[in-house]
């Protein structure tokens, strides 16, 4: 397979009003078949990241460009082929799970054929299908978290953007998503996620960047990065030194 | 392919339908909630309807049926266009599932538009309310033909929808100046209520407009008075074209130009909605913050001071909860410049009144305003996701709401207290008088603010989506604010008749008494239902 660079990030960077920039001057790339750890302190400015990604955020400074479009300026390109999933999914309370999961898929246009497969196949992995027909209200945090990731699972997006998927999941579910993050990997889909635990970021990532006070101290193939020692010893010794 | 536009509408009713809701939950007390709310709604219209239907009967028996349609748009516009302003930040803007949505392939404009559309299909109800029953009305006196009832009941959908627009376009205005601000909140709320100031003083500007021309007398008749709107405001006199002439063109205006007002407003809004939504989602970083000594409260003025950052932190709630407070200091203080004599003279268009017999009602008209909305109705739903917080805490519940309460205390008591000393220095009371008014007006205070709390509990809800549903919408607010409001008009009224007839200081005496009391048993109310939450 052929790689692709999905999602191009170019001199980025982020100031709220006319304060400090939260996020300086960042570049990175992910290619297709990546799974790319975006890893850093509380407030280091990994979800400004992810947000602008996604174009929830707005920015003014640098370029992102998902499978070469611009999010500025061509954003409904970019988010037809992604998938994000917030760190703290704010889903509609009120709906079914099933009901929320048919919006998304009415929204991506998907087939019902299709979408009743898909929605089979990652609820029972997640073994939240039983739930579906209650209201969101009633869930867990991680419940609601599996019905945020199904619904990013939904259209088979090209870019997978996840704001630490794993907070809330039980131990079956966080092999769940590893076991599909690495299946989406192989066909191709890039993934771009932040964590804070450094011990999945090792395991599952093929690259990862560090980011602290908005600037990437260091980024690459995670074996180059670490060099035979720990994720962690890197981290801490990375940003110890910074 | 689905439009998406209707997905998206369609969801965001769903997600808000207490219908839904119903069907989905196993929870039976719930469930006896939402029957609850929808009978006593219910109730609301019939009262509503039964209103205008009245109101048109006397259109009819005076011979003035003709002005039924004008009245029957202009009450719905101005309606409209009053509420929308109050709630459009809360809808268009700052909501909490922005991120999921944005996230999702939507053009910007449609997300915009779509949360426009939902909040003029929820309120439509009570708009066709009211323009179903003055249909009814003006059916009884006028027997119009089959086609004016199609073309009444088409275009009452277009009645509330351009006022909507532009009061959506004005919040939009504000969002978009706040947004270049460091505080986006505090300038968005000072802007929203300088909009509803002036909207509120628009009728007095048109009256002097009407006076400088010599036309006080067309102001006597309410049918003249309607059609003097109608020639400021297009929409009013189409739809009354279009009713008694069967005016095509007037149709084609009313609907045209809803159409359009639409699609340019929200073109104007979609290019810059993601920017306005970034400023006011986001928050400037401080990373100067050095410890110092840190003051010790009390638990219940840290529950205070709490609720105190909850109202400054959204700007819908600090605007509907603080309108009331700014507004009685505003007439304060213009009683205060202008004199007590020529501002009553401006509101009852100089009708022969002795002003001394309006003196008792002075804590009364205060109350309309400082009353209109207690915080505690509304705070103990709005604690929403973060009810856990207060309640894993090791405080007793009664401590929670006492601290609710105290906030109120803290946020009304000052306004009233200065607004009366205004307006009985204004009005010459005595200073016995004055005493006693301003005894009277901390006491309404305290009854506001204890049987906000008993409604604020009794319908607490804490699965809203967004808070403009707690703010404005909700069973606490509305079972609050309409029998507040109304018992304060009667009141206004029975006090003036009551200080014709007997001593000024016995009867504010009584009042006192009788407000205490209320007030007492309210607060005790409140704790007990606080136990059982």
């Amino acid at each position: 397979m052929s790689e692709k660079v999905m999602l191009e990030i170019k001199n980025y960077s982020k100031a709220y009003g006319e304060g400090e920039k939260v996020v300086d001057d960042i570049s990175l790339d992910v290619m297709s078949g990546d799974i790319y750890g975006f890893i850093g302190h509380n407030g280091a400015g990994k979800s400004t990241t992810i947000r602008a990604v996604v174009g929830v955020l707005d920015f003014n400074e640098g370029e992102i460009l998902i499978d070469g479009h611009s999010v500025k300026d061509e954003p409904m390109e970019c988010k037809k082929i992604t998938a994000y999933i917030p760190d703290n999914p704010d889903l509609y309370e009120n709906l079914t799970g099933i009901q929320y999961l048919n919006f998304v898929a009415d929204v991506f246009d998907i087939g019902e054929t299709e979408r009743e497969e898909r929605i089979k196949k990652y609820a029972d992995l997640f073994e939240i299908t039983d739930a579906l027909g209650n209201p969101i209200n009633a869930y867990s945090h991680g419940m609601k978290q599996k019905v945020a990731i199904i619904s990013a699972l939904i259209h088979d997006p090209k870019l997978m953007v996840l704001d630490e998927p794993f907070v809330g999941l039980d131990p079956k579910a966080t092999f769940t998503l590893k076991e599909i993050m690495h299946e989406m990997c192989k066909k191709g889909t890039a993934i771009f996620f932040s964590t804070h635990v450094l011990d999945v970021a090792e395991k599952l990532c093929n690259k990862v960047a560090i980011i602290k006070h908005g600037k990437i101290i260091a980024s690459g193939l995670m074996e180059e990065l670490t060099e035979g020692h720990s994720l962690e010893e890197t981290f801490l010794e990375a940003d110890n030194e910074k | 392919m689905k439009n998406k536009n209707l997905v998206l509408l369609k969801t965001l009713l769903l997600s808000t339908s207490q219908r839904n809701i119903y069907k989905h939950t196993n929870d039976k007390k719930k469930k006896k909630r939402i029957v609850a709310s929808a009978i006593g709604m219910l109730i609301l219209y019939a009262m509503l309807i039964g209103f205008c239907v009245l109101m048109c009967i006397g259109y009819g028996i005076t011979g003035l049926i003709d002005a039924a349609p004008e009245m029957c748009a202009l009450v719905i516009s101005l309606l409209s266009f009053g509420f929308t302003l109050f709630k459009t930040n809360g809808y268009l803007f700052n909501f909490k599932e922005y991120d999921m949505l944005m996230s999702l392939p939507f053009e910007t404009r449609t997300v915009a538009s779509c949360k426009f559309l939902y909040m003029y299909v929820k309120s439509l109800p009570w708009y066709l309310s009211i323009s179903t029953a003055m249909l009814i009305g003006y059916g009884l006196f006028a027997h119009p033909g089959v086609v004016t009832y199609i073309i009444w009941m088409i275009l009452s959908l277009c009645l509330p929808f351009i006022p909507m627009l532009i009061a959506s376009f004005l919040g939009f205005l504000i969002a978009r100046i706040s947004a270049g601000f460091r505080k986006t909140k505090i300038v968005q709320t000072i802007l929203t209520f300088v909009f509803i100031i002036f909207c509120f003083s628009l009728r007095f500007i048109i009256e002097a407009i009407f006076r400088n021309n010599k036309v006080e007398a067309t102001l006597e008749k309410a049918s003249e008075l309607t059609g003097s709107a109608a020639k400021y405001y297009l929409p009013v006199s189409w739809f009354s074209n279009a009713i008694i002439k069967t005016d095509v063109i007037s149709i084609l205006l009313l609907l045209g130009v809803s159409a359009l007002l639409f699609a340019v407003i929200f073109f104007v809004v979609g290019n810059s909605y993601r920017n306005i939504n970034s400023a006011l989602k986001s928050h400037a970083e401080y990373r100067s913050f050095r410890m110092s000594k840190q003051k010790r409260k009390s638990v219940i003025r840290s529950i205070a001071f709490k609720e105190f950052k909850r109202l400054t932190g959204s700007t819908v709630y600090m605007t509907n909860a603080a309108i009331g407070e700014i507004l009685a200091v505003l007439l304060g203080l213009l009683m205060l410049f202008v004199g007590f004599d020529r501002v009553i003279g401006v509101v009852t268009q100089n009708a022969p009144v002795d002003t001394s017999v309006l003196r008792p009602a002075i804590p009364f008209i205060l109350y309309f305003f400082i009353g209109m909305l207690a915080t505690t109705a509304c705070s103990p739903s709005l604690e929403g996701k973060n009810y856990w917080i207060m309640q894993s805490l090791p405080i007793e519940k009664k401590t929670i709401y006492q601290g609710k309460m105290l906030f109120n205390l803290y946020l009304t008591i000052p306004f009233m207290l200065f607004s009366t000393v205004c307006m009985c220095l204004s009005a010459k009371v005595p200073f016995a008088d004055t005493i006693l008014y301003l005894i009277l007006g901390v006491v309404l205070c305290v009854f506001s603010t204890t049987r906000g709390c008993v409604c604020g509990i009794k319908h607490m809800r804490l699965d809203w989506e967004n808070e403009v549903e707690v703010v404005k919408q909700g069973a606490a607010v509305t079972s609050y604010l309409l029998p507040n409001m109304f018992v304060v008009m009667i009141l206004t009224v029975a006090v003036v008749i009551l200080g014709m007839r007997m001593d000024h200081r016995l009867l504010t005496l009584i009042l006192i008494v009788i407000a205490a009391l209320l007030a007492f048993l309210s607060y005790l109310r409140a704790l007990s239902l606080a136990k059982r939450r």
